[in-house]
């Protein structure tokens, strides 16, 4: 007896239903989590850079500026003076962000540079120049790395999966 | 554990004298005992992922979270976010070879 073609069709709408309810609450989980926990570029710290990066830009097109005692203005064998804080904006090749070029380095510091938060940033956007990049770190705490780095290791002393030889003391199990 | 002593006695054997499972139940088990719905999963998953729709709902959840404040969400707001929208935004080609492979599996469940 098969069943009927309606019920069919109304049963598997009910299965899809059930399978992206699961999802969803599988990718609310997730940002909860990552909210949560801070892990997303953590939303004040981006917020205070973009009131750093607005002060600065403030500070530049504020002219009367030369009084203060944190604005060096040194003159050049060319009588020009340069701001504290370099005026001009770029885009971070990196997030894609306007960035103002005297907070350039902070931010690539915090967007690319500084461990965890920006390894994991980079893993997500899985660019692979940039994964490259970040392999190329010598402690490596996270095992999904450790396939591209042991192979390296293995191949300096021992052949193949001996498995007897560690090179730093730890052996990262490949079955 | 103690239990008390006028304790009513538990109603066991409902399950098998009143209700008989009914056929979404017995199709859900067999989907879930061959695997298929795990196979399924991770299909949509990736379906999902692959088009973008993960990313806007991950979007959506980030705005909602810098506007109330990131200590203010409960997974339950997120979940009322996310479900209305979600089910609206879900490409068709990836509902229909869903609901198709949904279906086969109920034909050929049912022989």
């Amino acid at each position: 007896m098969s069943a009927p073609n309606e019920d069919n069709t109304q049963l598997s709408s009910h299965f899809f239903g059930d399978l992206l309810d699961s999802i969803i609450v599988d990718v609310a989980s997730e940002c909860h989590r990552i909210a949560k926990v801070g892990l997303d570029r953590n939303l004040e710290e981006e917020e205070e850079e973009l009131r750093l990066s607005a002060q600065a830009r403030a500070s530049v097109a504020d002219p009367s500026n030369s009084g203060e005692a944190n604005n060096k203005y040194v003159v050049d064998i060319f009588g020009q003076t340069h701001p504290p804080v370099a005026n001009e904006i770029f885009k971070c090749m990196n997030c894609g962000r306007s960035i103002a070029a005297g907070r350039f380095a902070p931010h690539l510091e915090k967007c690319m540079g500084k461990g965890r938060k920006a390894r994991l940033k980079v893993t997500r956007s899985s660019t692979a120049a940039q994964n490259q990049y970040s392999r190329g770190s010598p402690v490596s705490t996270y095992s999904s790395y450790t396939n591209s780095t042991s192979t390296s290791r293995l191949s300096n002393g021992t052949p193949g999966f001996a498995g007897e030889e560690y090179s730093n003391g730890t052996y990262e199990g490949e079955p | 554990m103690k239990h008390s002593v006028n304790r009513p006695p538990t109603p066991d054997g409902a399950e098998d004298q009143g209700k008989e499972p009914t056929l979404q139940e017995i199709i859900n088990i067999k989907l879930i005992e061959s695997g298929e719905k795990e196979r399924l999963m991770e299909l949509l998953r990736e379906r999902l992922i692959e088009c973008g729709w993960k990313d806007e709902m991950k979007a959506l959840c980030r705005a909602y979270i810098k506007k109330k404040g990131r200590n203010n969400v409960t997974m339950d707001d997120l979940v009322h976010l996310i479900t209305p929208k979600g089910r609206a935004s879900i490409p068709d080609s990836i509902k229909t070879e869903l609901l198709q492979r949904i279906s086969s599996f109920l034909t050929s469940a049912a022989l």
